[in-house]
């Protein structure tokens, strides 16, 4: 390389008037970083302004889920609102397995950013209010229609009075059974069991080389304690005593921890559910990989929609010996984030969708409860307007037999919840003495409620 | 360049009377800095200021929506009498056992049985390969069916060995041993391409040599083939260590078919701090526990360097 070539190859005077006409390599690099770094100061306030007008819903039910009724009551619920409002809200969907066993939400949070709107269940009802992100939606709802909750279903999403969640629901749980698995193994109605050692006898009678005789949730998470929790109850067992210590010790817990390992000992129960899991009725009852399932109300939309032909009954939770009946209660509500862009249009959203007494909002839970899906309503002018199709067919026996008996979802953090699925599954599918098990669980859960501060775990 | 070029802007006089102009070797020198400037700018935002950030928040205590206070050294004292934690330690351990020396063996067998060339070798590699291609999630539901109990395809094929009754995902004692063995069908193609690559570097001269001495098969893969594969062995064992402790593959496997159960069987370090993190809201622990591994992973890395003098092999 020679002196005088240097000049022209870094675009200096030298290199004439062409240079005007000609773009250098730091002009063009220099044109692309200013374009590039314009772009990148400017996102933000294009982001911002289209923000301001839009509030993101997170669920996982639409636009994008597989139960047309259901896509369809949350898009003409949006529509309804974005026509009559300034403010609009947008439909952002999560696929179920992600939304209750994975992270996106949890993740949205703690990264400063999360949803306007998205919907919780008691379970996990704490952990959202304990981090402060839940916005107090009592100010939007009419005094009449906050009675219209009775209370057994509005207490979990309350503290001191003030309610933080409007419940969508009541999905109490149930037992479901494969008419066509009972006649094959010569049974009947009449040999639906009605205690826990009827259960596992006519489970075992109804298991085959390609069938489970019934099937408990197996998969680690709050949804599996949610499914567990009748099963202690009905025992007397409970997680907490009334001074907030533990109580998970007890003839209660141990036995209905006994119940599930018998279950899957005997070869009666499967260790892996098929599909999503444990609440996904279709690929397992559906599909006849187990003759009984341990699911929810839900299930009756989910087999009308995903196996219309497929014959089933259902029979209310069996009880142990010496014990009494009950089942839990759970159900999702909206909420709204109390750090939000727009709290207040975001909070008379959720009043407006499903709290307030206009008869569009009634009817809207009437519909989500019946059409959409097939769930008992939060409400009791919701109970009372859908009276006909609360008292037919399987909604019937949920209506009559089941809801009568139900107990809401506890709350709880996540730190309790985990304990609580240790035990579960250490003893489920571990082989581990339920009676041990029970013992290190409450010293943890002591050790963790000593020290826990937050809103009330009920 | 030479002397003369480079005298004239030797002083300051000269250099403000030529304008400020940077040597030769100094614009050599800022332009290989500028050339390796988007690859160290892109590894120190997202993987060197992640890990400093890490470490960092491994000394407080955050609640996943923005509160921290300072905890000084909990994290790190409550992972050491943390049960869970510890199992998760000895469940990737007993990973790492059974996966490095299974993927050490499958991937040189496979490496060896087809490193000859001719179409056939070409398409069997090629198969070998494939599930390179496919992404994990759906590897992990495809064989999630293959397992399903009872009804999966490999219950039915075991079921004629009396083994149709093993929950393959199921029971804490095979749950491991099922991940082990899909990652080693996901992961073989690529060992035994490098493995292919290392055998191609062994000159043939040795093996005729051999053969003309009378040497057989076995003789000539212990004498010649192992010891001359010593450099690709060691790549092969760092790597494949280093992504079973971090689990590169493993956490997507796990995330999916398992979920860490049954009874926690599965649940890997990795597996467990991202529970703690995004599940549970313990970002704190969770970094204390990705620093201590980090540090395990160095001092792992660390010990195979001394041992192996630097990954420099001597062949005399």
């Amino acid at each position: 390389m020679s002196n005088d070539a240097m000049p022209r190859i870094t675009g200096s005077a030298n290199a004439g008037s062409s240079r005007f006409l000609l773009p250098t390599r730091r002009s063009v690099l220099a044109g692309g970083a200013a374009l590039i770094g314009g772009a990148a100061l400017s996102a933000p306030y294009v982001s911002r302004a289209y923000a301001a007008e839009t509030l993101k819903f997170w669920q996982f039910y639409a636009p994008g889920g597989t139960v047309g009724s259901q896509v369809t009551w949350f898009e003409q619920m949006v529509k309804s609102w974005n026509d009559q409002n300034e403010v609009k809200v947008e439909l952002v969907y999560v696929p179920n397995n992600e939304y209750m066993n994975g992270s996106k939400l949890q993740t949205a949070f703690a990264s400063g950013g999360g949803p306007d709107l998205f919907i919780i269940s008691p379970g996990d009802f704490l952990r959202y209010y304990n981090g402060g992100v839940l916005a107090d939606l009592t100010p939007y709802i009419d005094e009449a229609a906050q009675k219209d909750f009775p209370e057994s279903v509005i207490a979990n999403r309350k503290v001191d009075g003030k309610i933080y969640g409007i419940p969508m629901e009541v999905e109490p749980m149930a037992m479901y059974y494969s008419i066509k698995a009972f006649e094959d193994a010569g049974l009947n109605e009449n040999d639906v069991p009605k205690t826990w050692d009827q259960l596992l006898e006519v489970a075992k009678k109804l298991t085959t080389s390609d069938r489970f005789g019934v099937l408990f949730e197996t998969q680690p998470g709050y949804y599996q304690n949610f499914t567990w929790y009748p099963f202690m109850w009905q025992g007397g067992g409970d997680f907490q005593t009334a001074e907030g210590k533990s109580a998970f010790n007890s003839p209660g817990t141990v036995q209905a921890l006994k119940l599930w390992q018998d279950a899957v000992n005997s070869g009666a129960a499967p260790r892996k559910p098929l599909g999503g899991g444990g609440w996904d009725v279709v690929p397992n009852l559906g599909s006849g990989y187990c003759a009984m399932q341990n699911v929810g109300i839900w299930a009756i939309a989910a087999l009308r929609e995903g196996a219309p032909d497929f014959k089933y009954g259902i029979f209310k939770l069996p009880q142990p010996a010496g014990g009494k009946y009950v089942t839990v209660g759970g159900g999702w509500a909206f909420v709204a984030n109390a750090r939000g862009k727009q709290v207040e249009a975001a909070s008379k959203f959720c009043a407006w969708a499903l709290g307030s007494m206009a008869p569009d909002s009634i009817q809207r839970v009437v519909d989500w409860c019946t059409v959409a899906k097939s769930d008992m309503p939060p409400r009791q002018s919701a109970l009372e307007k859908g009276a006909a199709a609360f008292n037919e067919g399987m909604m019937k026996v949920f209506s009559q037999e089941i809801y009568p008996g139900t107990r809401a979802e506890p709350r709880v953090p996540p730190q309790v919840y985990k304990i609580i699925s240790d035990a579960i599954q250490a003893t489920q599918l571990n082989g581990q003495d339920p009676a041990k098990v029970a013992e290190q669980a409450s010293a943890q859960l002591d050790g963790f409620l000593a020290g826990y501060s937050g809103a009330p775990i009920l | 360049m030479s002397e003369a070029m480079s005298r004239p802007s030797s002083t300051p006089a000269a250099r403000k009377a030529a304008g400020f102009r940077f040597s030769a070797r100094h614009r050599e020198w800022i332009a290989g800095y500028l050339f390796v400037a988007p690859d160290a700018i892109g590894l120190f935002v997202f993987a060197g200021l992640p890990m400093l950030l890490a470490l960092g928040l491994g000394f407080f205590t955050l609640d996943g929506f923005g509160g921290f206070q300072f905890s000084g050294l909990a994290n790190y004292r409550r992972m050491f009498v943390d049960p869970l934690f510890l199992q998760s330690l000895k469940v990737t351990l007993a990973y790492v056992l059974m996966l490095v020396p299974s993927l050490y063996v499958v991937g040189l067998a496979l490496a060896l049985m087809v490193q000859k060339g001719s179409v056939l070798n070409a398409v069997i590699r090629s198969m070998f390969f494939l599930p390179q291609m496919v992404s994990l999630v759906v590897v992990a539901l495809v064989w999630q069916v293959l397992l399903v109990d009872k009804i999966g395809l490999v219950p039915k094929m075991t079921g004629f060995l009396g083994l149709g009754g093993l929950s393959w995902l199921g029971d804490p004692d095979l749950a491991l041993v099922s991940v082990v063995v899909v990652s080693v069908w996901f992961l073989m193609g690529f060992y035994m391409l490098i493995f292919l690559g290392g055998l191609q570097d062994i000159p043939r001269e040795y093996y005729e040599a051999a053969r003309m001495d009378g040497a057989g098969y076995f003789a000539q893969l212990r004498h010649i083939t192992l010891p001359l594969l010593r450099p690709t062995s060691f790549f092969v064992l760092l790597v494949s260590t280093v992504a079973a402790v971090a689990g590169g593959q493993a956490f997507d496997l796990i995330y999916v078919m398992t979920k860490g159960g049954p009874a926690n069987s599965t649940s890997l370090a990795i597996y467990y701090i991202y529970q703690q993190a995004f599940q549970y809201n313990e970002y704190g622990y969770a970094a204390a526990m990705a620093s201590f591994l980090v540090l395990l992973l160095m001092a792992m890395t660390l010990l195979l360097f001394v041992l192996t003098r630097g990954g420099r092999f001597n062949y005399d």
